[in-house]
Order: structure tokens, then sequence, then C-alpha cells
């Protein structure tokens, strides 16, 4: 069922709905970077807060998904990062595809996360975006960078659950409730009454806070 | 008037010209201030030059507050068992040069100023107590920067969020950097180099790896020089001296295009954008085998800035093709080049001028905060050439060749333009874009600052690519890659091109005209 959601936008309906519907993972996981910013980082520092048995490899070889369980790849391109890899856009995207094409032949689910906003949008960003999304088993986006609702679009044509932040901080409570088997377990208390669901075709109504 | 990076820092500046204040006195504050609301970009923990025009002597003037090296630096300081450490320059206790910005800006208010540091630090003091709000410029770079905020600085740090980057409308606090201000305002410029500030200055740079020591920073002084001066048609461009490269780099491209039908061209047409790439990579070249401390060396400014020299590149370069071939040097080619630094224009009632650029080299310097300082430490050892045979080497007390070319370019012997811009080598090329755009093709000095902008440069005698703002028509980068280039499209109005601020004086008109860069938060501020 593809399900869009927007995490922390409204006040009411559907939480457990939408809990039940979440896709679940399992760790170890490895957390790489498509694209060389720095949100590779954010991505691991809230990994280790949620808890999660995590190793961040910003340059993932096939070889480092021995044993790991979920491949979670961070969107986003910087030149400046690009630059200090040693790397061009066609290389960062042949690593990746490989990435990929081995954690597809291995069953190891691929979650996308893009943390970068509006701000880490653009042409390069934007090839490795539809490049890479269609592989994924779900998406976590921070909303302002999908105005233009290209994560959308992707998800809606590739069947991906895509859930959209408000903040970057609001990763932190997702990656608890989708990795629920080690370290982190699911809070009591969690503030569903935040989150709220909309179906498909509702691209319109994507972030606007006006389901 | 005053235009800065941040319009809270421009506001400050306007305030001290409201009271009575000239343009030294607003000149700094808004200075100090962007250590408060842009601190990502300068601070005391970093340096400086600015231009100064005294209105009645008709006279300019130039402060020299660049950082300089430690006593106990070496050329192969940056270098492991034969190999570079690249980290060592950027995000490492060696990265960090002896800071300029404090003592520039207490010589400055001392000599030509008329209000104290109490008063000229208020606004930036308050900003830091009562915070502002983050803005998409501050988040985006907070989050760019995010790694060696955690990796010199911790979760901790007081430029972080709970540990992670600021988000668009969450409110900073700085109430440690609001302590070290009202410290130096009582205790003056010396607690920073001689008292505890200096101790937490060493110790955080001695902890992670550096040699800093509190003798090197007792010994900082900034210096007094004259303008460097270069002629433009009828124009008069007043700018600074080496270490700062930026200025002669701009009379280089500017006595080059001297020689070129420009307004036949039109602004950025394929003919303009070739030429112009061709010319800087000249520059560039020219750079690498000239350009150093001219405190420690002769560089041959005269030669490089003569008339027959420019026409003598301007009739190597050819319209149809590239040459890929310019006087070879030892320029360090970087992939990974990042946005930094800022600028700020004042003007007062009397005319005063003050054109001013400083930095703490990438945005957030080298990520080191000293305890409970809250000011970030610069990383400008990297402004050094990674050859130890360079000219710019790292050596003790030298201070590393800048791009920084605050300026102000005079009419008929008036001041015409005040211009400045950060963004590291793209300086010059993006000022001397601007004033073309405003000089030969007509613009205003908003729309000269707004046009799209595009960079390139030589290494080792060969032609590299051409960066370009996606504004540029695709039938122009066409046009450019029939020639020869490689076009890097980046994003439409990139940082990295620089934030460029302004005045545009039109004396007959009496009316002055502020300009602030979009691609950062620039603001004016005016009475």
């Amino acid at each position: 069922m593809l399900m869009i959601i927007i995490f922390n936008l409204f006040s009411n309906v559907l939480a457990q709905n939408v809990e039940e519907s979440l896709p679940s993972f399992e760790q170890p996981i490895l957390i790489t970077s498509a694209g060389q910013s720095a949100e590779v980082q954010l991505a691991s520092v809230l990994a280790k807060r949620a808890g999660l048995e995590a190793t961040l490899s910003k340059l993932a070889t096939v070889e480092e998904l021995t044993d790991k369980k979920t491949l979670v790849l961070v969107i986003g391109a910087s030149l400046k990062g690009l630059g200090a890899a040693g790397l061009d856009v066609d290389e960062e995207k042949k690593r990746v595809r490989s990435l990929i094409e081995e954690a597809q032949a291995q069953d190891i689910p691929l979650l996308c996360l893009h943390l970068g906003g509006g701000a880490r949008r653009g042409q390069l960003t934007d090839d490795l975006i539809t490049s890479f999304l269609p592989s994924a088993q779900m998406v976590i986006v921070l909303e302002s960078g999908n105005q233009d609702g290209l994560f959308t679009r992707i998800c809606e044509e590739n069947n991906i659950p895509l859930i959209a932040i408000e903040k970057t901080i609001d990763v932190l409570d997702l990656l608890k409730r989708i990795f629920p088997s080690k370290g982190a377990e699911r809070p009591e208390s969690m503030p569903w009454e935040t989150i709220t669901e909309v179906q498909t075709g509702s691209r319109a109504s994507f972030g606007l806070g006006s389901v | 008037m005053v235009v800065a990076a941040h319009p809270l820092a421009a506001q400050a500046g306007l305030k001290l010209l409201k009271k009575g204040g000239n343009a030294v006195d607003a000149a700094v504050a808004t200075a100090v201030t962007l250590n408060a609301a842009e601190p990502f970009a300068s601070g005391i923990g970093g340096g400086g030059f600015m231009v100064i025009y005294l209105a009645q002597a008709k006279k300019v003037t130039v402060i020299n507050y660049r950082e300089k090296a430690p006593s106990r630096a070496f050329p192969e300081m940056f270098f492991s068992e034969g190999k570079l450490k690249s980290e060592w320059k950027r995000t490492h206790g060696l990265a960090v040069a002896v800071p300029g910005a404090l003592a520039g800006w207490t010589y400055a208010l001392k000599k030509f100023g008329t209000k104290p540091l109490s008063e000229v630090a208020e606004e930036a003091i308050a900003i830091a107590e009562r915070g502002l709000t983050i803005s998409q410029t501050f988040s985006a770079i907070n989050k760019d920067e995010y790694e060696k905020l955690i990796l010199n600085d911790g979760e901790e740090s007081c430029y972080l969020n709970h540990g992670l980057p600021y988000e668009p409308g969450d409110t900073f606090k700085n109430p440690d950097l609001a302590k070290t201000l009202k410290t130096l305002v009582l205790k003056g410029s010396e607690e920073f180099y001689k008292g505890d500030i200096a101790r937490k200055i060493v110790k955080a740079v001695q902890n992670k790896g550096g040699v800093m020591t509190l003798e090197d920073l007792a010994r900082y002084e900034p210096v007094e020089q004259e303008p460097l001066v270069g002629r433009y048609k009828d124009f008069t461009l007043c700018t600074l001296f080496p270490p700062g490269s930026g200025g002669l780099h701009i009379i280089q491209l500017l006595n080059i295009a001297e020689n070129w039908p420009l307004k036949q061209w039109g602004p950025n047409s394929p003919l303009y954008i070739h030429h112009f790439s061709e010319a800087l990579r000249f520059v560039f070249a020219d750079r690498a085998r000239y350009l150093g401390d001219p405190e420690f060396m002769n560089i041959p400014v005269q030669s490089l800035l003569s008339k027959a020299y420019a026409s003598e590149i301007a009739s190597k370069i050819q319209p149809d093709r590239l040459l890929n071939s310019y006087p070879s040097g030892s320029f360090d080619e970087r992939k990974d080049e990042t946005e930094n630094t800022t600028h700020l224009c004042v003007i007062d009632k009397n005319g005063n001028i003050v054109s001013l650029t400083q930095s703490i080299n990438h945005f957030f310097g080298s990520g080191i905060v000293p305890e409970q300082t809250g000011f970030l430490l610069n990383n400008h050892m990297d402004d050094f050439a990674n050859d130890p045979d360079s000219i710019n080497a790292p050596r003790p007390g030298r201070r590393p060749v800048s791009s920084m070319g605050p300026l102000i370019l005079f009419k008929k012997q008036e001041p015409f333009l005040v211009l400045g811009s950060p963004g590291g080598t793209r300086i010059f090329p993006s000022l001397t874009q601007i004033i073309l755009n405003i000089v030969e093709f007509g613009m205003s000095l908003d729309e000269a600052i707004e046009a799209p902008r595009f960079f390139t440069h030589s290494s080792q005698g060969q032609a590299r690519e051409v960066h370009v703002e996606s504004r540029i028509p695709s039938s122009v980068i066409q046009s450019l890659e029939g020639i020869g280039h490689k076009v890097i499209i980046r994003q439409a109005y990139d940082k990295y091109f620089g934030g460029a601020q302004g005045l545009l004086i039109l004396k007959e008109k009496n009316l002055i005209l502020g300009g602030a860069d979009s691609r950062r938060d620039g603001s004016g501020a005016g009475y």
C-alpha cells in the first residue's frame, strides 16, 4: 500500500494505523552517503542516539554489507564533499549503484534519507534522487526538501512509503519505530497524535497542512 | 549607510552612525555584530582588512589585520612521513593562525574612531544574549559544517542545537560570546592577547595538536599601510597590497579588460565569459608564482599591474579556442573549495568610507571554540601553499596570501563605488565582474551584484572547469563548450561565488545606493 505520511504537522487521527503500516527494518545497519553531503554524519549521530547498531562509512563498498541487515543511504550532493573524497559525481554514482545492487542480491532493504532540505536540492542531488530513490523500501525526507513534490512523485510511482518530517530531530523517533528489535524500544507515549496519513493522489495537500 | 551580510549587523552600524559615530565606529560595530549574528563567517577568532577613506583629508589608508603564522610554523608542518595531511590545514590545531581581528578593530577605533569599544560592541552583546532567528542560510551552512563542529567542539557545541544543526526559525543564543565581549569591553584587547582569553585560545589550539603559544598572541600587531592604486579608464581603484591579493588581481583583470570591446560583446555573452576565463587563468598563474607576504619578500607589484603586461596577456587570448598554456606555477588545485568570509561597507554623513572584509576562513573556521568563550578560531593556515618550496609556504610570523579585496573605486577623484565580497578565490573574479557590470554594461548596483556569475582558474598551466550559475542561458553554455571549456553548472544563486556588499555614490544625483547580495543574508540600512 502506498503511504505518504507527514510527520509532526497536524494534531490528530490515524496514529495507530500509521504505526502499524510503517515498514520494519533490522539491525545492524550500514549508513553511507550518496553525494558526500554532511547530512550523512547527521544520520549517524541520530542513529547512535536511537540506540541503533550502526556503522558509518561515507564511501562504503560492497564488502561492508557483510552481516548488515539494512542499508541506509543519505542522499545529498556536495561538490565540497565530493572534492574532499576525491570523487566526481559519476564515480560516486557507480559506487552507490554497486552497493545497492549487492544489497538487493543479499535481500538487504534500502532506507533512503534526505535531510538537507531545500538547500540541498539542485541538479546534482536531483540526479542522485531519481537514480536511487526507486530502489528504496522507505524514504524519509525533510519536508522543505520536497516542496516541488519530487519525492512524492517518485514514491507514488514506485509504491514506496514516504515520510516527510518537519525537523531533523523528528528522524530520531522514526528510527526508534522502524528499528524495533535491538537497542531502542518503542516508547510508551509516542506523540502519535502529531502524525497523519495522506493517501495516494493527495499530492496537492502534501506538506501544506490541508488534508 | 551600512551594508553587511546580516540585517542585525547593518542595523548595529546604523545605530552608531545615528549616535554621531563616524564610518570607522560604525564599521567596527557592524564587524563585531557579525561575530554574533553571522558567527560562521568572521569574528574575533579571525582576521581581515579594512580600506578607509578619510573625506576631509581626501586620503585612503588600509589596516591589515590578517592573521599570522605561529612562531613554530615551518614549510613542511602539514606533512607526515612525506604525505600532505590536508585535514591538519583545516580542522586541526595546526590550522589556526594567530587571530588579528580584535587588534585591528582596536587600532582602527583608537586612530580613526570616536567611540569606545563599550559603545561599539553594545549591539553584538545584546544579540548574543537575547538570540536571533536562524535563517535558511545559517541553517544550511550549519548543516554543511556539522561534521567539523562535532569533531572539534562536540555535541555540546554552542553552535549546535542540542547536538544537531540549527533549523530555520530556531533561536540561536550565544551567552558565552556575550560574556567574552563584556570582558573585552572591561579589560580591553590585552585580555585577548595576554590575559585569560589568550590562555584559553592557546589551550584549545594545543589540545587539538597546534603549536600556537602565548608569545605568538602577545606579539600580534596589525599594520597600517598605503593603499594599492590602479586605474581603469576614468576610474581609480584603491585597495590592498598583498598579502591581500584580491585587489591586485582585480586591477590586473581590469587592465586586461581595457583591451576588449566589452559593450559590443555584452554581459555574460560567450565571448565575454571566454575571454574573462582565459584572463583569469593567466592571473591565477601569476598568483602562484609571485604572491606571498611582502614583509618577507619582494613582490613585483608594479610589473604585474603594468598596462603593457596586461596588453601582452590580452593579445595571447584567442577568441575561438582555449590556450591551455598559461605561465605555469604551483597553484594548489582545490577540489573542495568552500564558501567563507564576510564583507561590509559604511559611509557616514561626512563622506568617510570603510570597505572591510574579514574572515575566519572556511565557514565555522577550524570548528575549535576555546572553552566557554563562544567564538570560533580560524583555519587560515590553510591559505598557505601546500608546496614547501612555494613563496607562500608557512613560515614563522608570516601572513598567508588572501583573496580578499575590499575596495573603493573613485570617479574623477570622488568616491563612486565601495565594494567587497567573501568567497575565497572567487572574490576577485566576482568583484571584477560586478565592477564591469556597472561601469561597462550600465547595470544598477543591485543588478550588478545579482547578475549570474562564473569562475575558473588554471593549475599547472592547464585550464580548469568554468563554474557558472544556472541562470546563465544554456545557449551560452553550449557556446562555451563548443570553444572547449568544460562547464560545471551550479545553483542559480550560489554562495560559492561569494556574497558581495556595495555602496554606489551618485554625487550628481545626491544619492547613495546600497547593494547587498541575496546569495547570503545581505542587508542595508541607512537614514
